[in-house]
């Protein structure tokens, strides 16, 4: 048996995670919500992180029913993301590594997205559809490497939405895209926006620029409501993703898809998504909120992989990165 | 002599092709078309590369009847106006339509499998001497086609002039 | 609706994300059929748009690659109310992808020949930018060689233009580049430098080739500064 526990805090969310072999004995989470119209800065999101990380790490322990001594080794993420909070959790994680004298293993954040969502989906061999905040990629397996066949050109789909959220100031509690998701159910009318998909690329600051351009206006001379705004917002750009995806499946002859990332949880783009799966008979695979955002479960998951594949961290080399692509890492656990 | 080709969008329809050299009659002949009295449309064969040509013509042109969007008044003056690369309906009754003095006419018909006493009639009409439609292609003008059609010589590197011919047929509505 | 029947009896041939392709004779000729099917996944009005738009453009960016030389398939019919578009079947060829994969595979006296290919794949596309061909979805799948009867090297084709569109910016041409890089080295790992081969041939055949270089080294830059929170 192999237990890994899993660090993360790369973003807004601070997360400490168990795993056994599969299985997830504890995965308490936080988040740090700012007021509406504004976003998350990495000093006082660092800070966040500091205030509540030994609490969620008593929590994990104490849910997991573990003592120190069940651990076989700690995993924290490596990168990609916010360089202060990154930091934050790597020290916690150094330490804690060393106090219990377990080995240690840095974990690129994109591919604790994958792993989890082939854990708990059992997809097999999938293209990955990863959305997020910082990112937009699709991924499909090869020769060893997660590789990017398809990737946003400028911002990631997820700060599209979030900074949206801040043009008409909603909320951001728990989550600017859930509060999205959530008016857009009760928008109808479609408001032409932006399309821009570049073979397996997209593009989302043209549609950023024009919605921040034209909310208000279109808001306060009654054109459209704020609800159908999200709906136009969400319809234009889950399309682009369905598409892109698509077309990396046509592309690599792939049958299954696995969506993960914090926008992943989107219901709507699930169901965009699996409408489109059902018409070149594939298989849909996505995870609810629990593991779509980030967690401390994945870096854990992803950590039990590399471990069990004879990788680990040597204390010189536990330091972090705010850029770390997903095709830098040799996969040494897959064939 | 006649060649014939089934639309395979429209079963049932099919195209047939005459070419007749030697005409001796061809200001009756043509208006007798624009009385509306012969079933057919009546090419100048000198502006044709191939039957092929005729056939994307008369494939368009059967398509846009079925969905009521012809541009002229009848499927044998759609035909016309489908070989035509531009837009500009009376131009293209002057370049591949038939004028008085012409002595080959090729005689465009579309119809139906059982409907051969619409091929005859057309023969009997014609004072001229019939020969295969394939032959088309000795009677083109290539020179006048390239000019019409704006082929310059580096489009050679990737195909044919009928190529170029029909790709432009194909797609000048929306250039 | 006569092209829809029509498509159910003709072999369907792979359903790629815009279109299915089928194989069929076409007034006594072989055909590619591509047909662009409503995405139940779009909202109607998008779908409706984007549908329409790519026909278009698709055809118009293939005249224009034709009138400059470039090959790319004869359009034989186009059908606006079905969204079809009937082409010329590629007789002969396979995909350039399928060819560098099978060359990767057999280990002697392949390296030059891929080389050539990269080279001439670079020259084509310094042409069709030079024409303000964007392809928009270029991909090693997108390109045929057609293996002529006459002896002598296989002939570029250009396939898919269903994202294609008209445009003089450097910055266009530079992400049309991008993507073709990033699918290229995805789809075929550790050819880094074969893909250089081929900028290097683009670069000293285009007109216009270095704004576009310094655009393309612009957008590699964005995908590798961009911030990736979250």
């Amino acid at each position: 048996m192999t237990v890994v526990i899993g660090f993360e805090g790369s973003a807004n969310k601070i997360g400490i995670g168990i795993i056994r072999d599969g299985e997830v004995l504890s995965n308490p989470r936080r988040t740090y919500i700012t007021p509406p119209g504004q976003g998350f800065m990495p000093s006082d999101t660092a800070r966040h992180h500091r205030a509540v990380i030994l609490t969620v790490l008593k929590e994990a322990l104490e849910q997991a029913g573990l003592k120190p001594a069940d651990i076989d080794c700690v995993a924290y993420t490596k990168g990609p993301g916010m360089g202060a909070p990154l930091v934050t959790v790597a020290l916690v994680a150094r330490t804690v590594a060393q106090l219990w004298g377990k080995p240690l293993l840095g974990v690129n954040h994109c591919i604790g997205h994958i792993e989890m969502g082939r854990l708990i989906t059992k997809a097999n061999n999938p293209t990955v559809l990863y959305v997020s905040g910082g990112n937009t990629q699709v991924i499909a397996y090869s020769e060893r490497r997660y590789r990017i066949f398809g990737e946003t050109i400028d911002i990631a789909v997820g700060n599209c939405l979030d900074r949206f959220a801040r043009v008409i100031k909603i909320s951001n509690d728990p989550s600017p895209g859930y509060n999205i998701e959530q008016m857009a159910k009760k928008g109808s009318q479609y408001v032409e926006l932006p399309y821009t998909v570049k073979g397996m690329d997209v593009s989302f600051s043209g549609i950023l620029s024009y919605i921040e351009e034209a909310a208000n206006k279109m808001l306060s001379s009654g054109q459209c409501t704020a609800e159908d705004l999200c709906f136009s917002l969400q319809e234009t750009v889950f399309s682009m993703l369905v598409e892109i995806t698509e077309r990396a499946m046509a592309h690599c002859g792939s049958q299954e898809v696995l969506i993960v990332g914090g926008v992943g949880c989107n219901l709507r783009l699930q169901e965009m998504m699996g409408v489109m799966c059902q018409e070149r008979g594939a298989k849909l695979f996505a995870t609810d909120e629990r593991f779509c955002i980030d967690n401390g479960a994945m870096i854990a998951q992803a950590g039990w992989e590399m471990f069990r594949s004879g990788q680990v961290t040597e204390l010189e080399d536990s330091w972090i990165t705010q850029r770390y692509r997903t095709d830098e890492v040799e996969v040494t656990w897959r064939d | 002599m006649n060649l014939t080709q089934d639309l395979e969008l429209f079963p049932g329809h099919r195209v047939t092709q005459m070419l007749f050299k030697e005409v001796k009659n061809a200001a009756e002949l043509r208006q007798s078309a624009v009385e509306g009295k012969i079933s057919g449309a009546l090419i100048n064969p000198t502006m044709l590369v191939d039957p092929l040509q005729v056939l994307v013509a008369a494939n368009k042109a059967v398509h846009l009847q079925t969905i009521g969007k012809m541009k002229t008044r009848s499927l044998y003056s759609e035909i016309i106006f489908n070989l035509s690369p531009t837009n500009n309906i009376s131009e293209a009754f002057k370049r591949f339509g038939i004028s008085d003095g012409d002595e080959s006419v090729m005689v465009v018909v579309v119809h139906k499998k059982d409907e051969v006493q619409l091929l005859s009639d057309v023969t009997a009409r014609v004072d001229g001497r019939q020969v295969p439609a394939e032959d088309v292609s000795s009677l083109s003008d290539s020179a006048k086609i390239k000019k019409l059609y704006k082929v310059a010589p580096q489009e050679d590197k990737c195909g044919t002039l009928l190529d170029a011919v029909i790709c432009r047929m194909a797609t000048k509505d929306v250039m | 609706m006569a092209v829809p029947e029509f498509l159910q009896t003709a072999e369907l041939l792979k359903q790629g994300a815009e279109a299915r392709v089928y194989r069929a004779e076409f007034l006594g000729k072989p055909a590619i059929v591509k047909e662009r099917f409503p995405k139940r996944y779009r909202h109607p009005t998008l779908d409706e748009k984007l549908t329409h738009r790519r026909t278009t453009q698709e055809v118009r960016s293939i005249l224009r690659c034709r009138r400059a030389g470039i090959c790319a398939p004869v359009v034989y019919f186009v059908d606006y109310t079905s969204h079809c578009i009937f082409l010329e079947e590629i007789i002969g060829s396979s995909t350039v992808r399928d060819h560098i994969a099978s060359a990767q595979q057999s280990d002697s006296g392949t390296e030059q020949k891929l080389q050539q290919l990269a080279e001439r794949v670079g020259q084509i596309l310094a042409r069709m930018h030079d024409e303000d061909v964007i392809h928009g979805d270029l991909t090693t799948s997108n390109m045929l060689l057609r293996h002529s009867q006459k002896d002598g090297e296989p002939e570029l084709v250009l396939i898919d233009f269903g994202l294609s569109y008209i445009s003089a910016l450097p910055e266009d041409k530079g992400v049309d580049l991008y993507v073709l890089e990033k699918a290229f080295l995805s789809t075929h790992p550790n050819t880094e430098a074969l893909f250089e081969k081929l900028l290097k041939s683009y670069a000293a055949s285009s007109k216009k080739s270095s704004a576009v270089i310094k655009k393309l080294d612009e957008v590699r830059l964005r995908g590798r500064k961009r911030s990736m929170v979250g």
